[in-house]
């Protein structure tokens, strides 16, 4: 392995991480009034990053063999495509941030910095093949996650969150660490291959103890119950366009690791963690289900819609086939664009003072004050809800026909029972925005109006969701399908 | 295309384009339509009605579209074009176009008028489908239809409670009656392997003598058969014990009682056991059962009609009578004399009841006969139209030389009744003589009420509604205001002069647009008797086998003697001399009568006590188990372990999961631990 | 069986570091005794760790700034841990490790440099 190749496989990494730097140094002696500037850079080095990764992948350099640097990385069809959305939901939260924080004069250059290292950090994670570079690239996440929480410093609630996100995160770091630790203990190597080689057979305690606890660290990351505490707080506490991103990037790259490291590493082991998997998945179906009912917070609705969601795509996990990773990926596609999109309309339900909108009560009556925003929602709402012929069906039913495939029917029947749970709060956005009357005259207040790019991408998400999106299924099957086999050929 | 295509569909397309525009154009719009659908429609059935006439045309059937291909169940949309069906065309269609055309008139200051004539071809579609049916199926989908827009029409006041209650009352009861239709069209296809109309009726003879089983008893095959159609019928034709319906479907706007509670709709049952003759002619059992409940109806009816005091009410009893007379004609044999009357008394129950709506139209809506009186001076061409009807409905006439409509339909049924010989017969002859006296004596009773005597409008509430009305607009010494600015009504005109009886009020004479029906309908009262009972009764080509034509009995039935002849017509003057002492001479013989009578009066005054038998025999049996099935069956168990019951646990466990979440930032951690706890805990003791 | 001589260097280890504490703490209060500057006051006898009372409730609000500092020595304290391995190994390493070291050290600098220019050095 030679050291150029290596650096060509990292160069997307390479590439932001000096865009980042320079950035960074350029937001402290540039005057505030240039973050915006920054912000159209760093968007450009994503977008960059983007086209660099994707002409990778298309031109055959990325494959199973890709490793850099002595198989600390890896850089095959799956993790191309795992970065690949991580980059382009980074890009989509970096358009429709800054106008959000500028209506509070809260906005700085650090915004996109930070962003930068945290799409650098799990872009690391998604295609670590050791477990010294998946703690490195999730802890880089993971910090600047921690800072971009309490980024409205003088908000209280936003400090909350992020000091939340830190103690429980740290705590999550430590038990992930534990298991790494046993798990190198036991099998004298940080490679996943060579612990894959070494783990096979009769697992021992310790090795199994290693295990459970790598996935409950993980499982933090994804918000899985029962390490799904924190994500109400942090998502409800946090300015709205740092939930926008906590619910799209962090998420997809923290799946991608577990499934890579549930398969690569983990594989041989397989019944050992199906069952956890399985529970976590129903535990968190259910959870999110029922936690988002009641919920007067619009986006503590959409925190636990993001538990839920977890659920779903833990079934594909759990399957432990080809399809079942396949279908998850094609699920992780679609709940990017579900997800993004919502927040972005929730982004959008702002006053002219810049106060936000975020309850039920606030949006009673919309269709009738904004009915191209209400109809955007209604699309969403709907595609949650997983309601035919919107886009997110397809995903859960995918999922869902993977996991009968492979057996799992009592799961799929009790998800697909618990989805009707969640289907209740989906459709009463619906219900509030398009048949309950507006709100009193002086607890009224009208939408203000959105920039252009908060309109793009809420009518790009809009599109993808609604049937026009089956066109993309083709497309979709083929990479996913490809991107689960890279994790299979070693089995 | 075929005619009989347009006439069928035409009504159809233009109940949608009525019904689908609605309001979002003027009304007159959906009355265009339609009037100009049924005109055109009516235009086109008199032509094949005359063919058959002159023995130009021959039966037809008219390929639609194929509809049910399953096994050997297998039959297709089509229309059958032959006598029997032309003649219920021309009744249909012409009855039709006239109600039509009246309610231009009637239903001017509804706002609902699109809906109104949109239901009305509706009706006349579905109708019109019923008597075209090739096969079972497809005249039980006619069926369907013309209950399901009778149900619709007689609730079209859907604000009105008991116009509601009707139509749910109207549809219940015929329920009753559609399952026994069927289970004898299931029944037929049981036994023929096909619904075909033709091929059931070719294989019919065939079959007499047959055997089956049903309800674990041994019965003739065509018997049961026939009894279960009949049955269909009976609800239909609102024959005795599923009659009730009939008297409160009044409830619906008069055009509507007018063509289908009188005209089409309720004879459906007639033209039914008509079109399957051949069919009942193998079912002696069942024919007496149609003879005796068709005797029967007919002189329950009757009493009941001699007590009643709503005008809609009387008349919609006499039909019920009626139809008994078709029903015993048909049951004795004498199908043509059975489709006679009722092409007879499709025109003069029509222009009865159109006359009744323009008396109610010039009383304000006051339907109650003891508060008119004296109203021929005031309203004198209804005055003639129901006078018209009057004498057509008791068969006026002289024997050898002829009257009006109903003398020939009603004579040659009680005539043919009488020849027939059998006791049946004989039964049905002397219930409907006796049936006919009560008919005119109702009639003129009806008559001599509303159009002779003195005026009695003063008490009506109605009246005094609208005299202050008058009272109020019309008053000279009000300053103009804004609502005097409205052009005077006819109401308005003072009358001095008048009676104390009249209660200040000035009734009117109808619009032209409801005039004109009642002329074309008095010319069909006075004429439809003599022009066409020699081709009904006496041609057995003019039917072309279309119905079963017993030649011999039709040729007895002029031989019977001459005070079997003449008992209708006696039976008439004695009904006239009765009424004219009673309500013009004597005016008190009524309440005399109705006192010593007590328990009679009282039992033929509440209509034999069938509406408290049905009530508490089933109607609130049926409230009990329903509410049983509800409260205990429904909310306490499906809904209580199915939907509440899971709402319930979902709200319970919404309930927990936000207590968990507490904000407490220890307890959060606390959970985590506890979930690698128990995650640890798991893979070792598995 | 575990060999405990092998533990030896520990123990002596151990027993030095002890004796070096033992006259940390002695040490001065002997010498002022003896040089007769023992002059105690209640600011002098009151117990301090990092400035703040030892023995408080431990809630008491505290200025953020020692974080910041804080912060910054442990990245710089890492920064020497680092440096020492990489300086006995770096005949091994060779160019490849002196370069990683140099990219670590820079980017270090960079971070040090924002820190500077933001004013997180700065006291008040």
């Amino acid at each position: 392995m030679n050291f150029a190749t290596s650096l060509m496989l990292i160069g997307a990494e390479l590439g932001l991480c000096l865009v980042a730097l320079v950035l960074l140094l350029l937001s402290a002696w540039l005057p505030r009034a240039a973050a915006r500037v920054l912000t159209i850079a760093a968007a450009s080095a994503l977008a960059g990053a983007s086209i660099y990764t994707l002409a990778l992948l298309l031109n055959g350099t990325a494959g199973p063999d890709a490793n850099a640097f002595g198989a600390l990385l890896r850089l095959d069809a799956f993790s191309a495509v795992a970065k690949l959305l991580i980059y382009l939901s980074t890009f989509a939260c970096l358009v429709v941030t800054p106008s959000f924080f500028e209506r509070r004069g809260q906005y700085r250059g650090e915004y996109p910095v930070l962003l930068l290292f945290n799409a650098v950090g799990m872009s690391l994670l998604v295609s670590a093949t050791d477990l010294m570079t998946l703690y490195i690239g999730l802890e880089l996440s993971s910090l600047s996650s921690y800072i971009l929480a309490s980024f409205a410093r003088s908000d209280m609630r936003s400090a909350e969150a992020g000091l939340k996100y830190f103690i429980l995160g740290g705590l999550a770091s430590g038990i992930l660490l534990y298991g790494m630790s046993l798990v190198y203990g036991f099998a004298g190597s940080t490679n996943f291959d060579a612990i894959r080689t070494a783990l096979a057979g009769e697992l021992g305690t310790g090795a199994l103890f290693g295990i459970v606890l790598v996935f409950a660290g993980l499982a933090f990351k994804i918000s899985a119950v029962p390490f799904h505490m924190w994500t109400p707080d942090v998502y409800d506490g946090a300015p709205t366009p740092v939930t926008t991103f906590f619910a799209g990037a962090p998420k997809i790259a923290a799946v991608a690791i577990l499934t890579r490291l549930s398969f690569s590493a983990f594989g041989e082991q397989f019944a050992a963690w199906q069952q956890i998997v399985a529970f976590v998945a129903l535990a968190s179906i259910v959870v999110g289900a029922l936690g988002a009912i009641g919920q007067e917070n619009l986006k503590r609705v959409l925190a636990y819609s993001s538990i839920n969601n977890v659920g779903f795509l833990l079934i594909g996990l759990a399957t432990g086939t080809a399809a079942g990773v396949s279908a998850m990926l094609i699920y992780l596609a679609i709940y990017a664009v579900m997800t993004l999109g919502s927040f972005v309309a929730l982004l959008m339900l702002h006053d002219a003072d810049g106060v936000p909108m975020e309850t039920f009560g606030s949006i009673a009556g919309l269709a009738q004050r904004k009915p191209a925003l209400a109809w955007a929602l209604l699309v969403l709402m709907f595609s949650l809800a997983g309601i035919p012929p919107l886009f997110g069906f397809y995903a859960k039913l995918v999922v869902f026909q993977a996991a009968v495939d492979a057996g799992l029917i009592a799961l799929a029947t009790v998800g697909i029972a618990a989805s009707v749970i969640g289907a209740f709060y989906y459709i009463k956005f619906v219900k509030v925005m398009f048949f309950d009357a507006r709100p009193s005259s002086d607890a009224r207040a009208e939408v203000a109006r959105n920039p252009a790019g908060h309109w793009s991408v809420l009518a790009a998400s809009t599109v993808l969701l609604s049937p026009l999106g089956f066109l993309l299924t083709p497309a979709m099957e083929r990479w996913a399908a490809a991107a689960a086999s890279a994790l299979f050929l070693t089995a | 295309m075929q005619p009989i295509t347009i006439i069928v569909f035409l009504p159809l397309l233009a109940a949608l384009a009525a019904g689908i525009v609605n309001k979002a154009a003027p009304p007159v719009f959906a009355k265009a339509v339609t009037t100009g659908a049924l005109l055109v429609a009516c235009a086109l059935s008199w032509p094949i009605f005359l063919g058959f006439l002159t023995g130009e045309a021959s039966p037809a059937l008219v390929p639609v579209a194929p509809w049910v291909q399953s096994g050997t169940l297998v039959f297709d949309w089509a229309l059958r074009v032959d006598t029997l069906t032309a003649v219920m065309l021309v009744v249909i269609t012409s009855v039709s176009a006239l109600v039509h055309i009246y309610s231009w008139g009637y239903m001017a200051e509804d706002p609902d008028q699109p809906r109104f004539f949109a239901y009305l071809s509706l009706f006349t579609f579905a109708m019109l489908m019923l008597v075209t049916a090739d096969n079972l199926v497809q005249m039980f989908f006619g069926w369907e239809g013309v209950g399901l827009a009778s149900y619709l029409l007689i609730g079209f006041w859907y604000r009105k409670p008991s116009a509601n209650a009707a139509a749910i009352k109207a549809f219940v009861v015929n329920r009753v009656g559609d399952l026994g239709f069927m289970l004898g069209i299931f029944g037929t296809f049981l036994v023929f392997g096909t619904t075909s109309i033709g091929q059931i009726l070719d294989a019919a003879p065939a079959m007499s003598g047959a055997t089956i089983t049903f309800l674990g008893m041994r019965l003739q095959t065509m018997d049961v058969l026939c009894i279960l159609l009949f049955i269909g019928a009976m609800g239909k034709s609102a024959q005795l014990g599923l009659h009730t319906w009939l008297p409160d479907a009044m409830e619906g706007p008069t055009p509507v009682s007018a063509l289908i509670h009188a005209a089409t709709m309720v004879t459906a049952g007639v033209f039914m056991v008509c079109r399957l003759s051949p069919m009942f002619e193998t079912a002696p059992v069942a024919l007496a059962l149609v003879t005796f409940i068709g005797a029967a109806t007919c002189l329950f009816a009757a009493t009941v009609g001699t007590t009643q005091w709503d005008i809609k009410r009387v008349i919609a009893y006499s039909t019920c009578s009626q139809l008994g007379y078709m029903f015993f004609a048909a049951g004795v044999g004498a199908y043509g004399a059975a489709m006679f009357h009722l092409f007879t008394h499709a025109f003069f129950k029509a222009l009865l009841f159109l006359g009744a709506g323009s008396v109610i139209h010039a009383m304000h809506h006051e339907q109650d006969m003891r508060y008119y009186g004296a109203l021929r001076r005031d309203i004198p061409v209804t005055f003639w139209a129901m006078l018209i009807g009057t004498l057509a409905i008791t068969g006026v006439g002289i024997y050898g030389i002829g009257g009006f409509a109903g003398f020939h339909s009603k004579d040659a049924i009680l005539e043919v009744a009488f020849a027939r010989g059998s006791e049946m017969g004989r039964f049905a002859f002397w219930v409907g003589a006796f049936a006919a006296f009560l008919t005119s004596f109702y009639s003129w009773r009806l008559m001599f009420l509303t159009f002779f005597g003195r005026p009695r409008w003063a008490d009506s509430p109605h009246i005094a509604h609208a005299a202050h009305d008058d009272a109020h607009h019309g008053g000279a010494d009000n300053p103009p205001s804004q609502e005097d600015a409205q052009p005077k009504g006819p109401h308005a005109v003072p009358s001095p002069n008048y009676e104390a009886g009249t209660g200040g009020y000035h009734p009117h004479e109808s619009p032209a647009s409801m005039l004109l029906p009642l002329g074309v309908l008095m010319v069909g009262a006075v004429a439809a008797g003599f022009v066409f009972s020699g081709a009904f009764l006496d041609r057995e080509e003019f039917w072309g086998g279309s119905i079963f034509y017993n030649a011999p009995l039709m040729h007895a039935m002029h031989e019977v003697p001459l005070l079997v002849k003449l008992a209708a017509t006696i039976a008439m003057l004695a009904g006239l001399a009765l009424a004219w002492q009673a309500y013009l001479r004597d005016t008190r013989l009524p309440g005399q009568a109705a006192e010593q009578l007590g328990p009679i009066y009282r039992f033929v005054y509440r209509k034999w006590y069938f509406d408290e038998i049905y009530n508490a025999v089933f109607v609130r049996p049926a409230f009990w188990l329903g509410r049983l099935f509800w409260r205990r069956g429904d909310v306490g168990l499906v809904d209580r372990f199915g939907p509440d019951g899971a709402a319930w646990v979902v709200r319970r466990g919404s309930r927990a999961v936000r207590h968990l979440q507490n904000g407490q930032l220890a307890n959060y951690a606390f959970v985590m631990l506890l979930g690698v706890v128990a995650a640890v805990s798991w893979v070792l003791v598995r | 069986m575990v060999d405990l001589s092998q533990y030896l260097p520990i123990l002596i280890f151990l027993v030095i570091a002890l004796g070096l504490s033992t006259l940390f703490v002695f040490l001065p209060m002997a010498t002022a005794r003896l040089t007769g500057v023992y002059n105690p006051t209640a600011e002098k006898l009151s117990e301090y760790e990092c400035g703040f009372p030892a023995f408080e409730d431990a809630r008491s609000q505290f200025d953020v700034k020692f974080y910041l500092v804080a912060i910054s020595f442990i990245i710089f304290d890492l920064e020497a841990a680092f440096l020492f391995p990489w300086a006995v190994s770096l005949g091994v390493t060779g160019w490849v490790g002196w370069t990683g070291m140099m990219i670590f050290l820079g980017i270090l600098a960079i971070g040090l440099a924002y820190e500077w220019k933001i004013g997180a050095l700065d006291w008040d």
